[in-house]
């Protein structure tokens, strides 16, 4: 498959589209990326072929159904190296589950958490509710003027700290964490870590066990699967310490009017029906993305990232992102008088498909002192004409209305 | 866009445009045609809720005549406040309540706009239209 060319764009039905009279340029993949065509039919073929409920059924379909649904785990468990993996509606859905599962089962009064003024809010609030239900203390470790985070003030934080949550990459800058270090302190001090990867996993490889981490929590459809389905990833010592979240089929091992038993492995935090089409089609973009080098790839969209940056700065747009070696190809921006959704309403007008907005991260807004930016984000499928193209209408858009 | 322009004339001259960039620089004109609310006059009072962006509107009534004074951050903003501008002009209180925030939706505004914008609209019309029941 040629990387970038219109191979690569052929797989994707949906840039073929017109977007008011326009060629899409989507570029608004931090958000959701986009599904190839293999995502697509496989999803299509499990309704057509093979829909039924997984796990308890001796019938083929449910045995087909059963297979696709347990496929999509195994080949999470391989790609990422991962012990134990959760199936979970998504990457907030996976953090909820770790404060309800792990959290209330393994903190009590007075104990702390380390969070980060860098994270999206699907990894703040809910911390801050099991705080307030709890009585436990949360500590954030600020963001510095160089978009990276207070290393000294994480240290000294984890003084008493049971559990540190933190964000890998940036959903607005950008900006990859040091988490090797960050999970090596926190370890060094006795204290748990989650990670949210939904932002890291469909730029780079990540070794769930070399890294070292006791949770990771990412989304299929950040990385070309599809929406409604993610996973938390589940070091074992840390697993044996959750206590399951929510009852109901599939997650009982036997029930009496007595009381009821629990499965021992992952099926214990997957209560009812699972996401069958979904992991189907999840387990198809991973195979897709199989074929894709990874480490080439993320240095293409970063040297285009830097190139849009630097053509931005030079419109008099402020840039809030550094794009070093490992950070992703998303580029926040303002312009000095323009409005941010103005200029997104007008980018949209010509195809362009960007985000404005505080992006869920408010608290790094606002120490950034700002209240929304213009967010422009690439993957795969995103060519340098199209960069090119996106810079020429900014600056025809900044001519004709600024 | 003459000053003097009707809400009829408005809607007829929307409803000829077809490229969405042209229709949208027509709504950021209109923002021309708002008397301007100052700064120091915005707060929780004359705020309109809902709207993604900072949006302020006051409403008086004076020789029985309805008065917009209005402000945003953003110019598609302060051009939809325009356009209700150029509704309510000249007209009693009572004639301005028998407006339906309808004929956004016929000159075909709100198909520009994104679902937070065009939400944002109905709640600028709402609240003007609830200070003037109360004013009157």
């Amino acid at each position: 498959m040629e990387l970038w060319g219109e191979d690569m764009r052929e797989q994707f039905p949906i840039l073929q589209r017109e977007v008011n009279g326009h060629p899409l340029v989507y570029l608004d993949n931090a958000a959701t990326t986009q599904k190839p065509k293999v995502v697509i039919d496989a999803m299509n073929d499990y309704y057509s072929n093979s829909n039924a409920n997984v796990h308890r059924a001796v019938h083929t379909l449910a045995g087909e159904a059963t297979d696709g649904y347990e496929a999509c785990r195994t080949t999470l468990k391989k790609r990422f190296n991962a012990e134990k993996v959760i199936i979970t509606g998504g990457t907030t859905e996976a953090i909820n589950l770790v404060a309800h599962a792990w959290g209330k089962a393994n903190l009590s009064t007075g104990d702390a958490i380390v969070l980060t003024e860098m994270e999206h809010h699907s990894d703040i609030v809910p911390w801050q509710m099991l705080a307030k239900e709890l009585d436990i203390e949360l500590r954030y470790v600020p963001v510095q003027e160089d978009l990276t985070l207070d290393m000294e003030i994480f240290e000294a934080s984890l003084e008493g700290a049971k559990l540190v949550c933190v964000v890998h990459i940036s959903n607005v800058l950008g900006v990859c964490n040091p988490v090797e270090k960050i999970i090596s302190l926190a370890k060094q001090n006795g204290a748990r870590v989650l990670l949210d990867a939904a932002q890291s996993v469909p730029h780079q490889s990540v070794d769930f066990q070399e890294l070292g981490a006791d949770f990771m929590a990412f989304s299929a459809h950040k990385m070309c699967g599809p929406t409604g389905i993610g996973a938390l990833l589940v070091a074992n010592d840390a697993f044996e310490q959750m206590e399951p979240f929510m009852g109901g089929g599939d997650m009982i091992e036997t029930v009496s009017i007595h009381g009821s038993t629990y499965q021992t492995n992952e099926h214990k935090f997957e209560a009812g029906t699972p996401k069958i089409a979904e992991a189907i089609g999840w387990n198809a973009a991973l195979n897709w993305m199989d074929n894709i080098d990874l480490e080439s790839e993320h240095s293409r969209l970063l040297s285009l990232a830097r190139w849009l940056s630097q053509e931005l700065r030079s419109m008099g747009m402020t840039v809030y992102g550094r794009h070093d070696e490992h950070d992703a190809a998303v580029v926040s921006f303002l312009h000095p008088t323009m409005n941010s959704e103005d200029l997104a309403h007008l980018l949209d007008a010509r195809g362009f498909a960007v985000r404005t907005g505080h992006h869920c991260a408010q608290p790094l807004l606002e120490r950034l002192k700002i209240t929304g930016t213009v967010r422009a984000s690439l993957y795969f499928y995103n060519s340098k004409e199209e960069v090119e193209k996106f810079v020429k209408q900014l600056s025809e858009i900044l001519e004709r209305f600024a | 866009m003459s000053d003097l322009i009707t809400l009829e004339e408005l809607i007829e001259e929307f409803q000829e445009v077809e490229d969405k960039m042209e229709r949208l620089e027509m709504v950021f004109e209109l923002s021309e045609e708002v008397d301007f609310l100052e700064l120091e006059y915005w707060n929780d009072l004359t705020r309109v809720r809902g709207c993604q962006s900072e949006a302020h509107v006051l409403v008086t009534i004076e020789s029985d005549l309805v008065k917009l004074k209005a402000g945003a951050d953003s110019k598609l903003v302060q051009g939809l406040m325009g356009i209700l501008t150029i509704a309510l002009r000249d007209i009693s209180p009572t004639k301005a309540l028998e407006l339906t925030p309808e004929f956004a939706g016929e000159m075909g505004v709100l198909n520009s706009l994104s679902p937070s914008r065009s939400n944002g609209f109905r709640n600028m019309f709402d609240k003007v239209m609830k200070e003037i029941k109360e004013k009157m």
